[in-house]
């Protein structure tokens, strides 16, 4: 058996003139959670589609769990779409349970299964009431609920924290880091970095249809210059001057410029600034200089594109 | 398998749930109970007694006209005794109701209309022997315990006086003028019938058996029952006298004049001396209709179900989920089979609402139910029922099933429903002639084209269509109905998941000739 729960090599989705996928290729270690980031549009849903062969691809090929398509393991895969829908008129535990048992389970293991979880995710209310009847966030909740319900080996979670409060969004985080810890293999997508910083193994970023990143989070981290944050009562050219400084933008914080951001070469330090700045006469109202987000490294990589669709 | 059952079961339990479901299983009973009720409610109660006006300055006449409107009532009075006397009367101990093999063609009016010619004198004799109350008196203890007080008819035709006021020496337009106000409903009669309207103005004229025209006033033309029984009238009696005056025997004529031959029809397919076409027969004939109207509003019905659904998983994005599950053909085949549970349950749960109302007005016990039930089953109708609503429905609910996919809203499913739907109308156009000539031409035609198959070849059942006709059919609905899924199955299975704008017919081309 592979190390791997899927592998894709090459995968590669047309419509027409249009190329929503390029030449993917990814693999993801069993037992790790892996953030698929990307800006909107970028290729993420597509791409998770053709995983599960719901869409096929234009060419490519992929392993998924010792498979070459997910139809033959699906049982042990689940499965949650961006665009979230239940039908209105069912309950949430006959939600969850009819799921379950599409993916094998037997009826009344499934009517067990769908109970512990309403239960265990602070639910328990609510089992017998229909979807209609719900709030968004927690018919969302109970969508999440029935896409593992079945105990699934591989689970893919497409955009799974939109549309949820604070709150609900860290039971969300609690729900994929139990799977995990279970032995689960996470794949989701996101847009909100924050989630992906806190609970990702790796990361794979995804831009107008191709892949411009995949590693670890101190590894996406490192693709960035260090950035310092100060503010003095200086021009732009003036900081310019010091060494080891490649550029320096205005600092922007709610729409209003709060001192400079300073970029410096690789083998620069930090900490050497600031001696500068005191030896310059420079007067400095604040310093900051801290790792960058991964949020950071995401506008950073994919700022430009984000901002402009495109047609490739 | 397993997977399409359970999206079938789904299927079948979600909508099972839906109002939708309930009013269907309900509308049709209530439909027929009200299309069995209002039309006598309004019989008795809608037209209201006519009131007229007769001149009659020949004064010869206007006793005939009054013998013929009192005639016609104790006619009336006779018919709803009748019907009365059916319905709440005890049968005499080992007395059967009449066997439908034997009742005539034509049923109880036939029947009724048939003793009338046989027994001109029965209105005199009725009259003689005492009238209704008499009628009454025997038929005490005769009554069940529940039985209702009889209520006599009203009227159909009531003649009043003229007005205080109109001088009956009036003639022509001088007279209707006069009684104008009356008869446009602006001024009500006083006397007996206070509050009323006027309905007409009958004038006859001094010189009637001469040259002169009755004259008939009336604001509403529409209704030409007064005018047709004042006519048949007065033409009697005109002949009447021009017997006596040429020296005939006017009792003679009359009884010449009611001389009839009797006429049977015959059907040269039963058994000798079981020839005669008997109301069963009819109703054999006529009871697929019945049938056909049945099998089309449920195949309709159902398969709007399937339509809509499929929109809903659609527009919800439900879709993907199940995707992910099961393959498109699990998931057709599911729907499929699911909501022909939902629609097999609709006509079973319709067969015994009819067959409960049949015996809740079937009166007397279940006896006439039974008659009625051997007629109805008796003759392959309701296998031949089964057999064609689930060949028309696999047929029918697959088209629908695959507009549904490429449609996101139910208005965009519209454009295509149009078409449909005009396609469909046929068979209801043509439910009612097919009897007429079940294996004629149009029906033969008909039958052959696959679509319509399942509805001619219902309407032909009764009528032993040729075995050509009936095999052949069948086969190439069956062969319809694979290659139509087969068509559908790839059309869904694109469509299903797309989004915006439904294809261009070329684009569906392209699908069903795209292997993938």
């Amino acid at each position: 058996m592979s190390d791997f729960a899927l592998e894709l090599h090459g995968l590669t989705k047309r419509y027409g003139e249009f190329t929503a996928v390029q030449d993917f290729s990814l693999a993801v270690p069993k037992g790790s959670i892996y953030g698929f980031l990307g800006p909107n549009g970028a290729g993420k849903t597509t791409t998770l589609r053709m995983v599960l062969d719901i869409v096929e691809p234009s060419s490519g090929s992929m392993t998924i769990l010792g498979a070459p398509s997910a139809l033959h393991v699906r049982e042990k895969i689940g499965y949650l779409p961006e665009e979230k829908g239940l039908y209105k008129k069912m309950k949430a535990w006959g939600t969850i349970a009819y799921f379950a048992s599409l993916k094998g389970m037997s009826r009344k293991a499934a009517k067990a299964r769908a109970y512990e979880l309403l239960e265990r995710y602070g639910l328990a209310d609510f089992a017998d009431s229909r979807i209609e009847a719900l709030s968004k966030g927690m018919s969302q909740k109970v969508q999440v609920l029935a896409s593992i319900a079945h105990s699934p080996e591989f689970v893919i979670l497409d955009e799974p924290f939109s549309g949820l409060d604070p709150v609900n969004q860290q039971v969300m985080e609690e729900v994929i880091r139990d799977m995990a810890s279970e032995g689960a293999t996470i794949l989701f997508s996101t847009h909100v970095m924050a989630h992906a910083e806190r609970i990702c193994d790796r990361i794979v970023l995804l831009a107008q249809g191709k892949k411009i990143f995949d590693g670890t989070i101190a590894e996406a981290k490192e693709t960035m210059p260090t950035r310092v944050v100060l503010d003095a009562d200086v021009d732009a050219s003036a900081l310019q001057k010091l060494p080891g400084v490649i550029a320096v933008e205005p600092h922007v914080v709610d729409g209003l410029e709060r001192g400079w951001e300073i970029l410096l070469s690789e083998d620069a330090e930090p900490e050497r600034l600031l001696q500068e700045c005191f030896s310059s006469g420079i007067a400095l109202r604040a310093y900051d200089h801290r790792p960058p987000t991964l949020h950071d490294v995401f506008v950073h990589l994919v700022g430009d594109d984000a901002r402009e669709a495109k047609k490739r | 398998m397993r997977n399409a059952l359970l999206v079938a079961s789904r299927e079948y339990v979600d909508n099972a749930r839906t109002k939708g479901f309930w009013i269907g299983i309900l509308v049709l009973p209530i439909i027929l109970v009200i299309s069995v009720q209002v039309p006598r409610f309004l019989e008795k109660n809608a037209t209201p007694t006519r009131n007229y006006i007769l001149v009659d300055h020949s004064k010869n006449l206007e006793s005939v006209v009054q013998k013929t409107m009192d005639d016609a009532y104790q006619l009336q009075v006779i018919e709803e005794l009748a019907t009365y006397a059916s319905e709440h009367m005890m049968l005499p101990q080992g007395t059967n109701m009449p066997d439908l093999e034997s009742v005539p063609a034509g049923g109880i009016a036939g029947m009724l209309q048939e003793f009338m010619n046989a027994n001109p004198e029965v209105v005199e004799q009725f009259i003689a022997a005492g009238g209704l109350s008499t009628a009454l008196n025997a038929m005490e203890g005769l009554l069940k315990e529940d039985a209702p007080e009889f209520e006599a008819p009203r009227r159909k035709f009531q003649q009043v006086s003229l007005p205080s006021g109109v001088a009956s020496t009036l003639q022509g337009r001088e007279l209707a003028d006069a009684l104008t106000p009356w008869l446009k409903g602006d001024r009500t009669l006083d006397g007996e019938r206070a509050g009323e309207d006027l309905f007409a103005l009958i004038e006859i004229p001094a010189d009637v058996l001469g040259e002169g025209k009755v004259q008939y006033w009336a604001v509403n033309l529409a209704d030409s029952d007064l005018r047709k029984k004042v006519e048949r009238s007065l033409n009697q009696e005109v002949r009447r006298l021009e017997y006596e005056k040429r020296g005939m025997d006017s009792g003679a004529v009359r009884e010449v004049e009611r001389a009839s031959i009797g006429l049977t029809s015959l059907d040269p397919r039963k058994e000798a001396g079981e020839e005669e076409v008997s109301l069963a027969d009819e109703i054999r004939q006529y009871a697929p209709i019945g049938f056909v109207y049945f099998l089309w509003i449920a195949i309709m019905q159902v398969a709007s179900m399937l339509l809509n659904n499929t929109i809903e998983e659609k527009s919800n994005r439900i879709i993907e989920v199940l995707l992910s599950s099961v393959t498109a053909w699990e998931l057709m085949a599911g729907k499929l089979l699911g909501i022909a549970g939902i629609g097999l349950t609709l006509v079973t749960a319709w067969i015994l609402s009819m067959l409960g109302i049949l015996w809740y007005f079937g009166g007397q016990g279940t006896e006439i139910t039974t008659q009625l039930l051997d007629v109805v089953l008796g003759h392959g109708l309701l296998p031949a029922f089964a057999v064609y609503f689930v060949l028309g429905y696999f047929l029918y609910a697959s088209i629908f099933l695959a507009i549904g996919s490429i449609c996101n809203t139910l208005k965009e499913s519209q454009n295509f429903m149009g078409p449909i739907m005009m396609i469909m109308m046929v068979p209801l156009l043509t439910m009612m002639f097919i009897p007429k000539d079940p294996n004629g031409t149009l029906a033969t035609f008909l039958s052959w084209v696959p679509i319509y198959t399942p509805f001619v070849m219902m309407n032909r059942a009764a009528a032993d269509p040729p075995l050509r006709d009936l095999i052949g059919t069948t086969v190439l609905l069956i062969v319809t109905n694979i290659g139509m899924l087969w068509l559908c199955g790839r059309i869904f299975r694109t469509g299903i998941l797309r989004t915006g704008q439904p294809p261009k017919f070329r684009e569906l081309f392209r699908w069903l000739r795209s292997s993938a």
